[in-house]
């Protein structure tokens, strides 16, 4: 039984990771892709080991230094309690572009599972989960992440978990649609007459071309986690203080407007340039996975 | 979401207007169902949450400590001393008659206080909704008209930057930036139509940009497609093959991402009503996840959900009224 699968014709054929190879191949010739890489990679290494290279820490007050506009030692000035803008900035940019991969990561998981499983045994399981799936679709998202929010509460990782429980379905009606075109692909079912179990047929060769799928629409969907994280924490119903994320800075920023519009500047730069780089990536990717297909 | 489904119907109806009726009948059912499903869902988030439901609503009554007696009582009334699927029951009773409990900040009836910031949210959904719908066609047209000379990169340009730009850090700038100085809109919105005009646009420009991107592909393929050649060989304008020709067939998919669209809007409302303190539905909602009321949360999201459901059956209508494919299909 091991070694089933290594007897099918199923590993001959060409698996659906050949066919999207070209596809970041025709994604790296765009000019839009290449400018989207770069600001994104630059965003990316700013937050993760740019606070290394900063003397001040995040959460280190500093009275005699309130409010003070851009200078040599605070390159974005100071806020209310004279904690570095910058380093602020920088150590939000992880909680924001975290909370953004944490939602993805989790959505990706979670239908990957839920889709492929329902896709692939058919039956009642299918159908139920389909008509499961109706429903969670019938609440528009942010109402649903609103409801979770309510019920856990406010908070960073309850509002990454609202946002991953309001956009789950989706994906995995996507995943379960994949599963089962994928499904009467000649390698899986040359699998299965072999009798390879269906996780292990799942695992092997449905997953892999079902993931890249998932991936691109979440690609294409990032910009929106990240203004939907930004957007309900500007709201409170995020990161809590003294922690620093992009859309509470904003909403912290928004009382000192008159003293210190700087501090407004910061984030608004950042969650802008984050979305503009997600888009410019997700735009090239669309249009690159488009003439690929062969539908 | 639901997409158009009136085309797939029980083959073995001949008769036309049956067959419409039959199709019609069955997505409605299956909405209603679906509804049930939601409604699950919604009640649900009274016993998953911390808090004893009785205790909350006394004390939004105006008792602050009540007796043990009372809160007992209370219990009885709501049905919390039955099993789940009769609590359940007994909400979902309820909530058809309209009756969403009380709210757990101010004691009053929810369904009122829901009613009392309708207006104000459909007057800022309703401007923002035209405005969008406005905005995208006019820069599709142009940028189709034009494809690939200049109006077409700058409408490329512009709708780029309008995805990119999200409606909460638009209002915000323009609260901060331009409102004081200029003199235009309030910072303080009253909810009147005089100060509609800010709050819809910073929400209408990101649908705009995604809807004209997606009209603009539609209707440079419409332009490119056979009929439309055979029309130019007969001598149509280049206006008259826009929109006599093009335009129609490019709605379609067009039509269905605006129902979607709705929902997005839904939500949007909520965040950029925050910003802009406009007194309607989404600022007030905000304030009762903070102060975790949730017979409002649960008030909003049935609203926002039987909104969602119309706003995509309507859709389903207007393509059904606009493409005589889809009623063809219908009727064979």
């Amino acid at each position: 039984m091991r070694d089933a699968s290594a007897l099918t014709v199923g590993r001959a054929l060409p698996l659906p990771a050949a066919a999207t190879r070209g596809v970041w191949r025709r994604l790296l010739k765009r000019r839009s892709a290449q400018g989207g890489f770069a600001l994104a990679s630059l965003l990316a290494m700013a937050v993760i080991i740019g606070p290394f290279f900063l003397s001040h820490r995040p959460e280190q007050t500093n009275p005699a230094q309130k409010l003070q506009p851009p200078s040599f030692s605070h390159p974005l000035g100071t806020d209310q309690f004279g904690r570095d803008q910058l380093a602020r900035l920088l150590d939000g940019g992880r909680r924001s572009l975290g909370a953004a991969m944490i939602v993805l990561a989790g959505v990706l998981f979670i239908s990957l599972i839920v889709g492929v499983a329902a896709g692939m045994m058919g039956g009642i399981a299918d159908t139920a989960t389909m008509r499961l799936l109706d429903v969670v679709l019938a609440l528009p998202s942010i109402a649903l992440a609103l409801a979770v929010v309510g019920v856990m509460g406010v908070g960073y990782w309850n509002l990454s978990l609202a946002l991953t429980a309001s956009s789950w379905a989706y994906y995995a009606r996507l995943a379960r649609s994949c599963a089962r075109l994928a499904s009467a692909r000649l390698d899986v079912i040359a699998d299965r007459l072999a009798g390879v179990g269906w996780p292990r047929v799942a695992a092997g060769h449905v997953i892999p071309g079902v993931a890249i799928q998932l991936l691109i629409v979440a690609t294409l969907d990032l910009s929106g986690v990240i203004v939907g994280i930004a957007g309900l924490s500007f709201l409170g119903l995020g990161a809590q203080p003294p922690d620093a994320e992009w859309g509470a800075m904003l909403a912290e920023s928004r009382l000192y407007f008159t003293v210190a519009p700087w501090l407004l500047l910061a984030p608004a730069t950042a969650i802008f340039l984050s979305v503009v780089a997600a888009n410019l990536i997700g735009n090239a990717l669309r249009d690159a996975a488009d003439t690929g297909s062969a539908q | 979401m639901h997409t158009l489904q009136i085309n797939r119907i029980n083959r073995t109806n001949k008769g036309s207007v049956g067959a419409v009726a039959a199709s019609l009948f069955k997505r409605c059912a299956q909405i209603l169902l679906t509804l049930l499903g939601a409604s699950v869902l919604i009640w649900a988030m009274l016993p998953l949450a911390p808090g004893d439901p009785a205790l909350r609503t006394l004390q939004a009554l105006g008792l602050e400590n009540p007796r043990e007696a009372e809160v007992q009582a209370m219990r009885r009334e709501l049905r919390l001393d039955r099993p789940l699927w009769r609590q359940y029951g007994a909400w979902l009773a309820r909530a058809m008659r309209g009756d969403l409990s009380v709210s757990w900040q101010s004691g009053r009836p929810v369904r009122d206080e829901l009613v009392k910031r309708l207006p104000a949210t459909a007057r800022l959904a309703f401007v923002t909704l035209l405005m969008a719908l406005a905005l995208a066609l006019a820069l599709a047209l142009v940028g189709a008209a034009f494809a690939g000379g200049w109006p077409d990169r700058a409408m490329k340009l512009l709708t780029q930057l309008g995805a990119s730009a999200p409606a909460f850090l638009l209002g915000l700038l323009l609260l901060q930036f331009v409102v004081p100085r200029s003199g235009v809109g309030r910072v303080l919105s009253s909810g009147t139509m005089a100060d509609v005009w800010l709050p819809a646009f910073c929400l209408a420009i990101g649908r705009a940009s995604d809807w004209a991107q997606l009209l603009r592909a539609g209707l440079i393929e419409a332009l490119g497609a056979r009929y439309t050649l055979v029309a130019a060989a007969r001598g149509a304008s280049k206006l008259r093959l826009l929109a006599r020709y093009a335009l129609p067939n490019a709605l379609l998919p067009f039509l269905s991402a605006v129902g979607t669209g709705v929902g997005y809007l839904l939500g949007g409302v909520a965040i950029i009503e925050a910003v802009f303190t406009w007194p309607g539905l989404g600022g007030y909602v905000i304030s009762a996840i903070t102060a975790r009321d949730l017979p409002v949360i649960q008030g909003f999201v049935i609203f926002s959900a039987l909104t969602f459901v119309a706003a995509t059956m309507l859709t389903d209508v207007a393509s059904a009224m606009i493409d005589p494919r889809l009623r063809e299909a219908a009727r064979r």
